[in-house]
């Protein structure tokens, strides 16, 4: 794959946790538009792949670059300012905060209010600006406030009525629903999703896939890690397959369901939980 | 309301002072009307709680005495204590719960400079007395005229203190340890200099904190300046630990200690290592004087202990305040201009109680040098 | 450098070694709790002094011999201890994880006070008689009560040692340490586990308090929070839940404080013992002993906080209530006006703190030390001449700026550990302040501190000094409201809530935890600049540890992060004391008891976490 054109590079990446290496010498390049899936057992290292992108743990060798930039190793708030935007494996809304505040910390790399440039006095023109709100600072908020409606409104009736809940409240689905609004606000050159899909049940994993079809469909750059193999092999341009932290196979959906180290990978790892309805669902995808 | 603040010892000992007049009659006279009323912001709880409680002996023994005796000129004396633990917070409300009370007509306390000093511009501003009889801060009085004290002050204490150290034993080259608050290091900073006048030298200092229990490495560190006597500017407990630790170190120094050690729990708390241990007092139960054997004899039957010196100063103050309410009337301003013209009384610890007017403070204190021997204290004699 | 190597040496590392073992004693039962049930147990240090109690009254009052005094002070200690787990800390099981953590503190504060009724302030001499043999060691001796405390220390690691790797019971303690849940699925009985575990720390901490009683020949109602705190400085040296660890972090911590009064003097025992603490904290979280490479824990997602569900007063009740407010002194009682203020001051203070605690989620123990800058630099600038109406803007934008870069070191840490960082932080200023004599006059205080007035306008009387107070809290309310209500609050809340990820989503989390602490230092220091003008004198002690503790407490009991919630709590909980002031020694222990109720009824305060 050549290196050229790529919105995400990263070339080399290397975590070694004690004496595992978790992430061996990863290869990853994203075109712009383009849908790459990330697929393997439990235990591959694609969560700790995607950390090492986004800034959550420091690789130990390596290097990413986001359109030529070196990003390599930044803290995630540089890489969120980037533009890179991701979900959690697990889902990590801000409980105690409504639907339009975790939407509206989504906006937050955007927010004018809290991007004073005046060097010293910067901490104290930010508070001034949050007490006295002037006129600009007071529109920009209004901006905001309507543009998270808008994106909350593409989960149809799901989010807007409960828009002033705090989403503890929320059901398991609905939150994963706000990490991706959330995540959508930050206005992403490229999105990570880690598993959306995870502990829905059929019905909310088709809604889902629906909509990860549309932000396709838009033409976002998307990174996706999933176990539910039929949604892969469906949304894919393109898939990478992994085991013991090492890529086992790269190429289109129809390479990599027949490649028989990934099904290997898969079976190998039969006693390890999710994995035997996920090789299921390879076989099922390859027929 | 105000006897439901007092606690119940006190209470239970003006009730006993009460009978006792009653049953000796017309002798002494007995109290009647409005009782004339103290109020004392001092420690009942908090740290410093023990303090309360010794000024609390002091006090009913005080009371007692004057209340059989007729009281203030017929009218019993009682005393409000409202527990301030020690916090200025505290003893700042205190001071405006006693300023708008009229029937308190004189204040006592608090323990520590930092509570006392707070409710100081109150004092001055409501114009009731504030008296003070622990607070050794330089500046305790300094506030204004209405802050008087009979605390014997470290500008007399201090300099007999070296004298005795460097005259009397000849010591030559002192270490000093001494408690790292206002009140240690007024004291030391006052040895120091009285000490260097006499010609010793001074060959380490070392400031603790209060609750300081470990010695060990700091007398080390005092040992290696190779001194010919240690002085100790430590309460009784942290002196008791002190003198402890320096016998297993096997350092055998002569020390000195200030009069705050003269404590019997000083003896039990230190053992076997308090002896030869040397003080200087301005109070001891062995003084032969007339005022210290009443209140030493009263004090052991009241509460089967010897007294130590907060329960003298407890004592001293409340006596002084009732010679002046007497002689000179129980308006709070009457005792704000009897405490500066009152002479020719005598205290426990001042043989003629007279305040300076300018420094509102009691000069004159008598001095007394004591060792450890045998377990008590003695009278040191060449 | 040739005076440095003539010091004695040896005879320092003795003195260390001596000390340490009475830290590493303390320490192997706050290690033991820590590893079980992942709490700092404040209340250890009050089993040691009810066990040093319990010696005296068997030794001295009933003149048992030392064996059974021994026996008996393990037994009631096992007792105590017991007991605190299933009174005060079972029930707290599915709470915040701050609530165990309080608890203990009000556990601690009603032994001290049952000590203190029963057997008064004074402190008490423990003359047991041991064998009289003394060694020589260096130029000094060590007894055979110096030798009995570091091998009743080591001893007890070893036992706990094979106790817990070899025994089956022992599994289960570990089992539930690494993961509760799991133990109990796997069908560990936890809470008969808790038990024996506080049983075993009460134990020892109880033998402790003997042991160093006889040491010291001197037993005190107010040595608990001291001791502990110099245990968990050990624990911390060792890794928290590392028991053998914990001997050695003790010794460590001995040898550092003797070694340092060596070089600086006595006066700078506290500063070092606190400055390892904090360096641990930030260089060596997991202790000294732990594998260099251990992987990074999980990272946490929970909070402190609760599910957040304010009580929302209506804007008319709290006008209303501001106008009652302010009618005080129209009642002509000046005591109760006095009162009010310090509540308002307190309320201050606590507005602050719950700004980082409640709303950011930085529980800090360490608050008085902002309240202690902020006095410091008023007093000082308006001593050399400054308007106190300057003095007090000053003092809190000093407050301000120090107070975030104080804390700084805090902000990357997490859960109980900013309790103890921050902790380590106040008394790191209160001793700068007692040792820096040439700014601050060290333990003189600072006298003369002129009273408050505005540009001329004298504002000493009572009730002035009042409505100028309750007019700062109103100002300073609507004002961190507003700020609540901006995107800095949500911005704040956001990293309470997930610190992980709202840094992934371009939150600058030291910055805005800085943010924080500059507006909250602010508050403060407003605060502790009106009670230095009020005082007229203040000390390094002025704003102790307790006082930070009584912040907390307020804050608390208004409900974390809600304003009101903290002018409500402060008026209750300055105006507590004055109801049970007729109860006089008893006071504090109701004070104690009402803090242990709340936690355990009403954990998200009274008015409701924010």
């Amino acid at each position: 794959m050549a290196t050229e054109g790529a919105l995400l590079s990263a070339t080399g990446i290397t975590r070694r946790f004690g004496g595992i290496t978790a992430v061996d010498g990863v290869d990853l390049h994203v075109r712009e538009g383009e849908f790459l899936s990330v697929i393997g057992p439990n235990g591959a290292g694609k969560t700790t792949l995607f950390n090492l992108i986004s800034g959550q743990d420091r690789m130990d060798a390596g290097r990413v670059t986001l359109e030529g930039r070196d990003i390599t190793n930044l803290t995630p708030h540089r890489i969120a300012e980037n533009g890179i935007a991701r979900t959690f494996q697990h889902g990590r809304v801000f409980g105690n905060l409504t639907v339009m505040d975790n939407v509206l910390i989504g906006c937050h790399t955007r927010l004018r209010a809290a991007r004073s440039r005046v060097p010293v006095l910067a901490p104290v023109i930010e508070i001034l600006r949050a007490l006295i709100r002037p006129a600009p600072v007071r529109a920009e908020d209004a901006a905001m406030r309507a543009e998270a409606r808008d994106i909350i409104a593409t989960f149809g009736d799901r989010l807007t009525p409960r828009i002033d809940q705090p989403t503890y409240s929320l059901s398991y689905a609905n939150r994963r629903r706000v990490e991706i609004a959330r995540a959508l606000a930050l206005h992403p050159r490229i999105l990570i999703l880690d598993e959306p899909t995870a502990g829905m049940n059929e019905s909310e994993t088709a809604e889902m896939q629906q909509i990860i079809g549309d932000l396709k469909a838009q033409g976002r750059t998307i990174l996706l890690i999933e176990h539910k193999l039929n949604m892969v092999m469906q949304l894919s341009d393109r898939i990478m397959a992994m085991d013991n932290g090492k890529v086992i196979a790269e190429g289109t959906p129809a390479q990599v369901r027949n490649d028989p180290r990934v099904i290997e990978a898969y079976l190998g790892h039969s006693s390890i939980g999710g994995t035997a309805p996920a090789a299921k669902s390879l076989t099922e995808g390859a027929q | 309301m105000t006897i439901l603040s007092l606690t119940r010892r006190s209470f239970a000992a003006m009730t006993l002072a009460g009978t006792v007049a009653a049953l000796s009659g017309a002798a002494f006279g007995q109290t009647s009307g409005e009782p004339v009323l103290i109020g004392v912001s001092g420690p009942l709880t908090g740290p410093q709680a023990q303090y309360g409680a010794q000024w609390k002996q002091g006090f009913d023994l005080a009371l007692d005495k004057i209340n059989a005796e007729g009281g203030i000129n017929g009218r019993p004396l009682q005393y409000v204590f409202q527990d301030s633990q020690n916090d200025p917070r505290q003893s700042i409300a205190i001071a405006q719960k006693f300023i708008s009370d009229p029937k308190i007509v004189v204040e006592v306390g608090d323990f520590s400079s930092t509570a006392s000093m707070a409710a100081s511009p109150l004092y001055q501003r409501g114009r009731l007395v504030q008296f003070g009889f622990t607070n050794s801060h330089p500046d305790f009085t300094k506030t204004g005229d209405y802050m008087w004290s009979n605390t014997v002050p470290q500008t007399q204490e201090q300099p007999l203190m070296a004298d005795f150290a460097t005259k009397t034993l000849g010591l030559k080259r002192l270490a000093v340890l001494h408690l790292n608050t206002d009140w240690g290091t007024t004291a030391k900073n006052l040895f120091v200099d009285a000490a260097k006048a006499n010609g010793a030298e001074v060959v380490a200092t070392e400031g603790y904190l209060p609750d300081e229990k470990d010695f060990r490495a700091t007398l080390t560190r005092v040992r290696a300046a190779n001194p010919d006597g240690i002085i100790l500017e430590s309460y009784y407990a942290d002196g008791a630990l002190i003198v402890r630790q320096l016998r297993d170190l096997g350092i055998d120094l002569p020390v000195v200690a200030t009069g705050s050690v003269y404590s019997p729990d000083f003896l039990s708390l230190a053992g076997d290592a308090a002896e030869g241990v040397y003080t200087t007092v301005y109070f001891t139960p062995n003084s032969p004087r007339p005022e210290v054997r009443e209140f030493v004899e009263g004090f052991e039957k009241k509460f089967g202990q010897e007294p130590n010196s907060f329960n003298a100063m407890a004592y001293d103050t409340i006596n002084t305040l009732a010679a002046v309410m007497r002689q000179y009337g129980t308006t709070r301003e009457d005792i704000k201009s009897g405490l500066g013209q009152i002479s020719g009384f005598s205290s426990v610890i001042f043989p003629d109680v007279s305040f300076d007017p300018e420094t509102r403070r009691v000069s004159g204190p008598q001095m007394t040098g004591l060792v450890v021997r045998d377990g008590a204290f003695t009278l040191y004699e060449q | 450098m040739e005076s440095l190597l003539s010091l004695p040496w040896f005879d320092f590392t003795i003195s260390g070694v001596v000390i340490g073992s009475i830290y590493a004693l303390m320490a192997v039962g706050l290690a033991l709790i820590f590893g079980v049930a992942n709490l700092i147990n404040f209340a250890h240090g009050s089993v040691f002094t009810v066990g040093s109690y319990i010696g005296w009254t068997c030794a001295v009052a009933l003149g048992l011999p030392l064996w059974a005094t021994v026996l008996v002070v393990a037994a009631a200690g096992g007792i105590v201890g017991a007991l605190i787990e299933l009174l005060a800390i079972r029930p707290l099981n599915h709470q915040s994880r701050i609530a165990p953590l309080l608890a203990t503190i009000g556990v601690g504060l009603i032994l001290d006070q049952i000590v203190h009724i029963i057997f008064g302030a004074n402190p008490r001499a423990l003359p047991v008689s041991l064998p009289n043999l003394r060694f020589s060691i260096g130029s000094g001796t060590i007894g055979a009560i110096d030798i009995t405390i570091f091998v009743t220390g080591v001893i007890s690691a070893l036992a706990l040692y094979l106790f817990l790797f070899h025994s089956k019971l022992g599994m289960a303690v570990r089992a539930t340490a690494q993961d509760g849940d799991a133990a109990r699925q796997m069908g560990v009985g936890i809470n008969a586990i808790n038990m024996t575990v506080f049983g075993i720390a009460g134990a020892l901490g109880a033998i402790a308090g003997l042991l160093v009683g006889i040491y010291y020949n001197s037993i005190d109602p107010n040595a608990s929070f001291e001791i502990m705190l110099k245990g968990m400085v050990a624990i911390v040296i060792g890794g928290m839940s590392n028991v053998p660890g914990a001997i050695g972090g003790g010794l460590i911590l001995g040898l550092i404080e003797s070694y340092g009064i060596a070089l600086f003097g006595a006066s700078y025992r506290d500063l070092f013992a606190f400055a390892v603490l904090l360096l641990m904290l930030l260089l060596r979280p997991n202790g000294l002993f732990a594998r260099a490479h251990a992987r990074e824990a999980e990272p946490m997602t929970g909070t402190f906080v609760t599910r957040a569900k304010p009580v929302r007063i209506p804007a008319w009740a709290l006008v209303a209530g501001a106008v009652l407010i302010a009618l005080v002194p129209a009642l002509g009682q000046p005591y109760l006006t006095q009162v009010m203020t310090n509540a308002l001051l307190y309320a201050l203070a606590a507005m602050s703190l719950t700004l980082v605690a409640g709303t950011l989620g930085l529980i800090s123990i360490g608050h008085a030390a902002l309240l202690a800058v902020g006095a410091y630099a008023s007093a000082l600038l308006t001593m050399a001449g400054l308007p106190v109406a300057l003095g007090l803007v000053l003092a809190a934008a000093i407050t301000a700026v120090l107070g975030a870069a104080l804390t700084y070191p805090a902000f990357r840490l997490r859960g109980h550990y900013v309790a103890i960082g921050t902790l380590a932080i106040g008394e790191i200023v209160a001793l700068v302040i007692l040792n820096w004599t040439s700014l601050t006059h060290g333990s003189m205080g600072l006298y003369g501190i002129p009273p408050l007035e505005l540009f001329g306008i004298p504002l000493f009387s009572t009730n002035a000094s009042y409505w100028f107070v309750l007019a700062l809290v109103i100002v300073f309310a609507l004002l961190q409201m507003r700020l609540l209500s901006s995107h800095l609050g949500r911005t704040w809340r956001a990293i309470r809530e997930d610190t992980i990820a709202a840094e992934t989503y371009g939150v600058a989390s030291n910055y805005y935890k800085g943010l924080a602490f500059g507006f909250a230092g602010f508050v403060a220091g407003i605060s502790g600049a009106v009670s230095a003008h009020q005082f007229s004198y203040i000390n390094y002690d002025t704003f102790n540890l307790l006082t930070s503790v009584l912040i907390l407490t307020i804050v608390i009991l208004g409900g974390l992060g809600n304003v009101t919630g903290a002018i409500v709590a402060a008026i209750i909980v300055a105006g507590l004391p004055e109801v049970f002031r007729t109860l006089a020694e008893y006071r504090m222990l109701f004070y104690g008891m009402a803090l242990l109720l709340l936690i355990r009824f009403r954990p998200q305060g009274l008015m409701g976490s924010d």
